[in-house]
């Protein structure tokens, strides 16, 4: 299995890559905006009501390229396989690298099936 | 002067089955290093203590030891950094010859693998066409060299592999200082062995065992900064890997 991880490993570590990107610049915005700016009341909350956030997410350029769908479907799919990653690497930190293999497959199973889930709910919007 | 209490972790492959610890009690000088502290025990109190040093300047890379844990160029640390005692050890995930001496094969090995040095398809000499645009030199500007200098800086010291954590759990693990030396001639203008050096990179226990610790750029003595040399090489390897899909290389 492990054989199999390593022939897709750069494909990994680009979707870890940019998930790193994503996950600590949009990630923490919408921490900062749902957890600290709405809450103190600095921000209006209906500023993420159904409708307005429906609208952002069907946004498209030119009626043509789903730019909502694609950024909203990269917010969800790629943190995803870093976080998949960035366990799996913790793990064998942790001494687990004889089971490297099963726990890789398994991390990127959930990935995978998270990012199929994901996909599903955004090209459904 | 301040005596301290060094303590040497000892190991004679003759005699001991394990290694043991040895105190010594070091009157030690307000300048002195902690090379200086082992060179007083080696020359006053303990001829059979066994260490490898040579240049006292930071320059050979051959004096690196944990001293309090920590992966350590000793002639670079100075004594004053510790209090009165100072727990000396061989460097960690290196096997030991004896005492503070550790066992480079590995090491070299590794070093070799990266083909550390300019891999040219065809030598200038005989290309007359480059040979007249160039007047028969591998010209290259102060940008193209300032893209590797930093990874050129490395003296060989270990101590990048003494601290890095997957070194430590996959001692086949290609490491930090070899990584880094690889990039940098992938890095160099000159050189035409990116391809090569990319399916090295590729396989089994080299860049992409690498689990971002960043400790190898925590202990550099020279500011080589390999974790960066590392991550730049993962992503060089990824770009070559996407390239060879769309367009698969025909043996170049």
């Amino acid at each position: 299995m492990r054989a199999f991880l390593l022939k897709i490993e750069p494909l990994i570590w680009l979707m870890f890559g940019q998930g790193i990107l994503i996950g600590t610049m949009l990630l923490t915005g919408w921490i900062l905006v749902v957890g600290l700016l709405i809450p103190l009341g600095m921000v209006d909350a209906s500023a993420l009501s159904y409708d307005r956030a429906h609208a952002l997410a069907t946004a498209s350029l030119f009626g043509v390229v789903p730019v909502g769908k694609l950024v909203l479907a990269a917010l969800l799919v790629l943190p995803l396989w870093k976080g998949a990653h960035h366990v799996r690497s913790l793990h064998v930190d942790f001494g687990g690298a004889e089971r490297d293999g099963v726990v890789g497959v398994i991390l990127y199973g959930i990935a995978l099936v998270g990012s199929v889930i994901g996909i599903g709910a955004v090209v459904g919007l | 002067m301040a005596e301290k209490t060094i303590v040497i972790t000892r190991f004679d492959p003759d005699k001991d089955q394990a290694p043991r610890k040895q105190e010594y009690k070091v009157p030690c000088e307000p300048d002195w290093k902690v090379l200086d502290a082992v060179n007083f025990i080696k020359d006053e109190l303990d001829g059979s203590v066994s260490h490898r040093w040579s240049c006292r300047m930071a320059v050979c890379g051959s004096c690196g030891m944990m001293v309090n844990g920590e992966p350590k160029l000793t002639c670079k640390t100075s004594i004053n950094d510790y209090g009165d005692r100072i727990d000396i050890e061989p460097l960690a995930n290196f096997p030991v010859v004896r005492d503070l001496v550790v066992e480079l094969d590995g090491f070299m090995h590794k070093f070799e693998s990266v083909k550390p040095w300019i891999v040219r398809a065809k030598e200038k000499a005989a290309d007359q066409a480059a040979l007249h645009e160039t007047k028969g030199t591998y010209s290259q500007s102060a940008e193209q060299l300032a893209t590797f200098k930093q990874f050129s800086m490395c003296i060989n010291c270990m101590l990048c592999y003494a601290a890095c954590p997957v070194v430590a759990n996959e001692p086949e693990f290609l490491g930090p200082a070899a990584i880094a030396l690889g990039h940098r001639y992938n890095m160099d203008s000159r050189d035409e062995g990116n391809a090569e050096r990319n399916a090295i990179f590729r396989g089994e226990g080299t860049v992409f065992s690498c689990s971002y610790a960043n400790e190898c750029s925590e202990v550099c003595p020279k500011n080589v900064d390999p974790a960066a040399a590392v991550n730049q090489a993962k992503f060089e390897a990824v770009i070559d890997w996407a390239k060879n899909l769309v367009l698969p290389r025909g043996g170049a």
